[in-house]
């Protein structure tokens, strides 16, 4: 009788290490397949060109823009305060520290928004929240803020007030800039950890 | 003594019950419809994959008939839809991707060896779910390079589009730090500049004060 109790014993034991071994997953952050097609079939994660510039303008500092193009395309030319973070090195650990810092938006950015749009749904995979997609990618910023169109005297009176947003943009991002977007870009990255030890109040 | 002689029988039949109710719950056991086949590194991997794009002159087969091993899907919704789509593509929009009936639709066409081509209004529309079921092992779901739209502009001739370099997206249309450079020279504009930019937004950073 008493070898029987250890029999079962044994069994329970056994049974309870095979249930540990079931729900082994190589990247457990990951949310489920089903819940990502949910999400990326709604259209809230694009943000317009002139969202965008107005943040930029605004000096938005939840606003964290990551660029996906690659380090030659971003030297060349990047929007102000951008980060490089090239989409084969997207999910490398260092680049991943840009995601999931609270209370910032991340914006991608690439040439159109294809790659952006794939850097969003992979970091999405990831389980990172409040990213977004700049709709239309530096393409379509050349078209509508570096180079607006004048709108036709038929059309609407908003048409008529984003292009005055645009001339003034226009002149906000091609005009002489007194900060220099080109060498420190990098350093940028520091900055954006401090933010967690900000908390100091009172006296 | 007469109790422990039955014993061993009673363990034995609640040890083989055990057993079962485990064996029929394992059995019974909800699996995910869909697992992750490719992890984050093949599925950036995947994105350059040419074989996982649908060509619009490759549309001309289907067009033709010649090839019956492709199934088209018009993701946009219905209202689009009907005022115009690609001959022969079927409409499912991307409300009814997700929804069970279509996701194993989809796993009965991989059975039977059929391409899939999704496209939206733009590649971007049909760009999520075309990663999506790529990363769920779904290796027979294309997506048409140019959407419908540029499907539109070149239907009368699909197959030129092999020779244009516009299909080709993430390509800079212009020099952009050219474009951006101030054009008649940086005195010019600042003075110009002035009036636009917005100072009164600076106030911002002056509002966390805090303290005595």
């Amino acid at each position: 009788m008493n070898r029987n109790y250890i029999y079962l014993t044994l069994l329970m034991l056994i049974l309870a290490i095979g249930t540990l071994m079931i729900n082994k997953t190589k990247e457990p952050n990951q949310i489920e397949p089903k819940q990502l097609l949910f999400e990326l079939i709604q259209p809230t994660r694009y943000v317009s060109t002139d969202q965008v510039a107005k943040m930029i303008i605004q000096n938005d500092p939840s606003l964290e823009l990551i660029d996906v193009r690659n380090i030659k395309e971003f030297e060349a030319f990047s929007l102000p305060k951008a980060i490089n973070v090239p989409l084969d090195s997207l999910i490398s650990k260092n680049s991943l520290l840009n995601f999931g810092i609270q209370g910032t938006k991340v914006v991608f950015v690439s040439n159109d928004d294809i790659a952006s749009d794939q850097a969003w749904i992979l970091t999405k995979r990831l389980g990172y929240k409040s990213t977004y997609v700049m709709k239309g990618g530096l393409n379509l910023w050349m078209e509508t803020i570096i180079n607006p169109k004048q709108p036709e005297e038929t059309e609407s009176a908003a048409a008529f007030a984003t292009y005055a947003f645009r001339q003034g943009a226009q002149l906000y991002f091609t005009g002489a800039k007194t900060e220099d977007s080109g060498a420190p870009k990098a350093k940028v990255e520091v900055q954006r950890k401090k933010k967690s030890g900000g908390a100091s109040g009172g006296c | 003594m007469e109790i422990n002689e039955s014993n061993p029988w009673k363990t034995l039949i609640a040890l083989s019950v055990f057993i079962l109710i485990l064996i029929v719950g394992f059995f019974t056991m909800r699996t995910p419809l869909l697992t992750y086949k490719l992890d984050m590194k093949q599925s950036i991997k995947e994105m350059k994959n040419s074989d996982a794009y649908f060509y619009p002159w490759q549309l001309n087969g289907v067009l033709s008939k010649e090839t019956n091993n492709v199934v088209i899907f018009d993701i946009r919704n219905s209202f689009v839809y009907g005022q115009g789509h690609i001959p022969g593509a079927e409409n499912l929009s991307a409300q009814e991707l997700t929804k069970e009936e279509s996701i194993e639709r989809l796993e009965n066409l991989k059975d039977q060896k059929f391409t899939v081509v999704l496209y939206g209004e733009d590649q971007l529309q049909a760009n999520g779910p075309w990663m999506l079921f790529r990363q769920v092992g779904f290796d027979n779901v294309k997506v048409l390079l140019g959407g419908y739209q540029y499907y539109m502009q070149h239907k009368n001739n699909l197959l030129a589009t092999k020779n244009d370099p516009e299909i080709q997206k993430e390509v800079a249309k212009c020099d952009f730090a050219k474009m951006a450079a101030p054009k008649d020279g940086a005195v010019v504009k600042t003075s110009e500049a002035k009036k636009p930019v917005e100072v009164s937004r600076r106030k911002k950073s002056g509002g966390a004060s805090g303290g005595c």
